[in-house]
């Protein structure tokens, strides 16, 4: 058995939206029939729904669609053949003969760029190797005492 | 709404104007009439309605058909609407429309003077809603949509949906009085 509250909260909304199966509508209105309270509330509702309810749709002003046709014109071209671009782009990546193909290429360059790279190392190993070698077996000229001396007439008085 | 052919969808995603316009027409009436009552305002409600547009023809390539196009269209309107009556409401700039829209020429004097009114009552009585309430209000009641519809343009469950409903309801019975001695 519903009380006063629940059978409220279908009347506000399932009851009288016509939600309720033929079983429910029964008990409903039973309890409306017997309480004066929830049937005063009914009618109350009933009346103040009314005008939304009834209320004449408003006819589109005609200058909308006359906006609309103008502002899709406006639309920066750009920016549609930007979106195409990218349209077709995801198009030829989703193509599956080309995820092969692509894999390849991308192998084939990072191998390179990896070979590249290690023969450019090596060399630049090697040319500081050689420079180092060079300075160690090459007597330091700039250490010899007449390097310190300066000019000749300094190496005279000395 | 009914549901677009599908080739005219994908026309209309290919840059075909005349598609697009198809699409248009076939949704323009509940784009604004959902926006108008939720963002309150003829001005406004022309806005949100462009910006659903744009944004349905920027992102038709990314439709996938994976969920009803009518769907995904009354999200972005939904969502567009709350959205700009929430930063409205925030900055307090925008007064409840006044003026009563456009309503059938032929009409009867008689008939528009009530129409004029009604719609003016309806106006005042979401105003008086928070934006979320007003959306759930505005797809039940006027747009005539199921709870698991309003559920999934809103991205809520079906019982955010009844509770949204509920309250919306109960603060349309205590001010209906109020808002009918002001007029």
């Amino acid at each position: 058995m519903k009380n006063c509250e629940q059978y409220r909260e279908l009347i506000f909304t399932d009851y009288i939206d016509g939600q309720l199966d033929a079983k429910m509508v029964a008990m409903v209105e039973d309890h409306l029939m017997d309480c004066s309270d929830c049937r005063l509330i009914f009618k109350e509702l009933k009346t103040s729904a009314a005008p939304i309810k009834t209320v004449e749709l408003q006819e589109v002003p005609s200058e909308l669609w006359s906006r609309i046709k103008e502002n899709i014109e406006e639309q920066p071209q750009e920016q549609n053949l930007l979106e195409e671009m990218l349209e077709n782009l995801k198009g030829w990546l989703a193509f599956p003969k080309m995820v092969p193909v692509l894999a390849s290429f991308l192998v084939m360059f990072l191998a390179g760029s990896v070979t590249l790279n290690t023969m450019y190392i090596q060399q630049a190993q090697a040319k500081d190797q050689g420079e180092y070698l060079v300075s160690v077996l090459t007597p330091d000229t700039s250490t010899s005492p007449e390097a310190q001396l300066g000019s000749p007439i300094e190496s005279y008085f000395l | 709404m009914e549901e677009l052919a599908r080739d005219i969808l994908v026309r209309a995603a290919q840059g075909d104007i005349q598609a697009f316009e198809e699409v248009y027409k076939s949704t323009s009436s509940f784009v604004y009439n959902v926006a108008y009552r939720v963002v309150n305002n003829r001005e406004d409600a022309l806005e949100v309605a462009q910006e659903v547009f744009i944004t349905v023809h920027n992102k038709l390539k990314e439709f996938r058909f994976e969920s009803s196009f009518k769907t995904w269209v009354y999200r972005i309107t939904a969502n567009a609407a709350i959205n700009y009556a929430k930063k409205a409401s925030r900055s307090k700039a925008v007064p409840f429309e006044e003026s009563f829209g456009e309503v059938a020429i032929e009409a009867d004097a008689h008939q528009l003077i009530e129409q004029q009114e009604q719609s003016h009552l309806v106006n005042k009585l979401l105003g008086e809603l928070n934006e979320d309430q007003r959306a759930c209000v505005v797809l039940r009641e006027i747009q005539g949509l199921s709870y698991e519809e309003i559920a999934k343009i809103l991205n809520i469950n079906l019982n955010t949906v009844r509770s949204r409903l509920k309250r919306a309801r109960e603060k349309l019975m205590s001010l209906k009085k109020s808002v009918y001695e002001k007029l």
